[in-house]
């Protein structure tokens, strides 16, 4: 892989579903290139693929043809098997409604993806008090997710997308359940990791004003992406 | 530890944890569990108290001799020539001899007699067993409780605990049995085994009072070993005026303990499958509702890289959790409910036989297993299902 070899590769993706008889496309030939340490919203209308395109991306549903590379594996070609085992070490998935188990810890929360890789306890802990001091939250690690807002759930479920150091975040409408002050606030983490820690950042949101912090805007319609063009 | 019992570890724990979310339908599913367990005890209990009660009353180290081709005291008649002839023996036939030569035996006849119950005046049929002065003395455990046994002749009773208990015969009452009256002169306890079912007297008065002069149904022998029954078949082989059987007294009860409990367990054993298909249904509809409740949580783990395994041993771990309180539960209540309760069928001798209820650990075991079977056939569905859950829900659910 070159230097100017695109760290997401989406080449003549062909992706639809079945409603009964009925044969829905939503992609019938996509491309789609992203270089490593991109800092990318995805935007789009209800059914133009969005969450289509993020599952693909996550390795949770595989393309019906075409080619999707991330880094130097091809998603396209491994078994479900292979792409959740590839999920564990590669990516960290940020949810809409933070997906915190609440019955454990802010910490243990943060531990799920460590628990998937050979470390001992101590370097787990080591990790996890680590990023939760990243994003805001020392000294918080025995609070359970009913103890904490909704901005400081976020953040510990950008802590747990983190913790394993992938080089890859998705991000699924991540301040679609905040108020814009604790939106803020996530975004600007999210731009701080994409700037200082060198994270490839795929967003999608449905927000203008959180799609300002990607580096760049693309607008899904109808199976194809239209780069949005910004005022320099 | 492995990655693998990790993730095991952290779905089991999120289940658990997750259960109060979830309570009334959870509670509702270990009590019936625990309804199927207690019903199944309890009649495993009545089993097993039949069998300890008829099994306790029979030694190896005597033998019953029967007569008229049938195994049983009820059919049985012993001609007194057979029994002449086998007093005259006077050589080793395997039995124990007093110090004067003569045999350690009992001849003895059981005559059903209506008896009223102290409680509520309705009637039972008891046995009323007739026998030689050595009769109390060769059966083992019998320990006189109060009062003294009957003498020879004369019209009077020893009765077990149990039946002196319940029908109120004090010693020194009197008692209509059959035409005539006896007086109770002692009460004898049997460690709770089928003889405290029994009136005892002696063989002549008994047989005097109901019109059976000469009748013998059975005899009695102290073996000199449990060996020695061998011998004495041999022996009772040269006398062929009669087909005479001789058994060991264990074996007898336990042959008769053995048809009537497992006739107990032939009603119990299907009552309580039926009942454990129903809490199977409610078990396997309580794990789909947690299933359906945790969608987001397995999901998320699911997203997060997490293996279906883990995600099946979650559910289905929650589910043998909550079979085995029931199991627990229910063996508790059986043993707090049936333990020592007493109950009475009719027995040997057609008469009425009393017995404790026993929730022996085997039972418990037995009932216990059933309940937890519960939960392990009930919970694989939803676990299986669990492993099933689209993980695109993770991305959009409201966690």
């Amino acid at each position: 892989m070159t230097e100017n070899t695109p760290y997401i590769a989406i080449s003549s993706i062909r992706k639809g579903y079945r409603l009964g008889a009925e044969a829905i496309p939503i992609f019938s030939d996509l491309d789609l290139s992203i270089p490593r340490g991109d800092f990318v919203a995805v935007m789009g209308p209800s059914g133009s693929g969005k969450s289509t395109l993020l599952n693909m991306l996550a390795g949770i549903d595989g393309p019906d043809a075409g080619t999707l590379r991330i880094g130097t594996s091809r998603l396209d070609q491994m078994g479900e098997s292979a792409r959740s085992s590839w999920r564990a070490h590669n990516m960290g998935i940020v949810f809409q409604f933070y997906n915190l188990l609440p019955m454990l810890t802010a910490a243990e929360n943060v531990e799920l993806p460590l628990l998937l890789k050979p470390l001992s306890r101590k370097d787990r802990r080591n990790r996890v008090e680590k990023v939760l001091d990243l994003v805001g939250l020392a000294g918080r690690e025995k609070q359970y997710p009913a103890m904490m807002s909704g901005g400081e759930q976020q953040r510990v479920g950008i802590a747990r997308a983190i913790v394993s150091d992938p080089g890859l975040l998705l991000c699924d409408e991540p301040t679609g359940d905040l108020d814009r002050k604790s939106a803020d606030e996530v975004l600007g983490m999210l731009r701080f990791l994409n700037q200082e820690m060198e994270k490839t950042i795929v967003m999608v949101t449905h927000d203008p004003q959180a799609a300002l912090y990607a580096n760049r805007t693309l607008h899904l319609d109808k199976g194809n992406f239209h780069e949005e063009k910004r005022a320099a | 530890m492995s990655t693998f019992i990790k993730q095991a570890c952290v779905m089991i724990h999120a289940n658990i944890f997750s259960l109060r979310r979830r309570l009334a339908i959870s509670v509702s599913m270990a009590l019936s569990i625990s309804l199927v367990v207690c019903v199944l005890a309890g009649f495993l209990a009545m089993a097993k108290g039949f069998e300890v009660a008829l099994t306790g009353a029979g030694s190896p180290m005597v033998a019953v001799i029967l007569g008229g081709g049938t195994n049983q005291e009820a059919g049985s008649d012993i001609p007194a020539d057979a029994i002449r002839t086998l007093y005259a023996m006077t050589d080793d036939i395997g039995v124990s001899r007093e110090s004067t030569g003569s045999l350690i035996s009992s001849r003895e006849i059981v005559v059903p007699v209506d008896v009223k119950q102290f409680v509520d005046g309705t009637t039972r049929t008891l046995a009323l067993r007739g026998m030689d002065a050595d009769g109390p003395s060769i059966r083992e455990g019998i320990t006189l409780s109060q009062g003294r046994f009957f003498t020879s002749g004369a019209r009077e009773i020893v009765v077990g605990d149990r039946l002196a208990a319940e029908f109120g015969l004090g010693v020194g009452d009197t008692v209509r049995l059959g035409a005539v009256d006896w007086t109770v002169t002692g009460h004898f306890s049997a460690h709770g085994s089928a003889f405290e079912s029994e009136i005892w007297a002696d063989l002549d008065a008994v047989r005097a009072a109901f019109e059976r002069q000469g009748q013998i149904q059975s005899l009695r022998l102290r073996l000199t070993s449990s060996a020695s029954l061998k011998v004495l078949q041999d022996k009772l082989a040269t006398i062929t005026a009669i087909p005479l059987v001789a058994v060991s007294e264990a074996d007898l009860y336990a042959a008769q303990s053995g048809r009537t409990a497992n006739l107990i367990r032939l009603f119990g054993w299907p009552v309580a499958l039926l009942m454990a298909v129903g809490a199977t249904a409610g078990a396997l509809n309580t794990m789909m509702s947690s299933v359906s409740d945790r969608t987001v949580e397995i999901a998320t783990v699911r997203a997060l890289g997490f293996g279906r395994l883990s995600a099946f041993i979650g559910t289905w771990v929650e589910a043998v959790i909550l079979a085995s309180a029931g199991a627990v539960l229910g063996i508790i209540a059986s043993w707090l409910i049936f333990n020592g309760w007493q109950a009475s069928t009719v027995g040997v001798n057609n008469a009425r036989m009393a017995f404790q209820l026993a929730v022996t650990p085997s039972v418990m075991l037995t009932a216990g297993l059933l309940g937890l079977a519960i939960g392990i056939i009930g919970g694989a569905l939803p676990a299986i299902a669990a492993t099933r859950l689209p993980l695109t829900a993770a991305l959009r659910a409201r966690g």
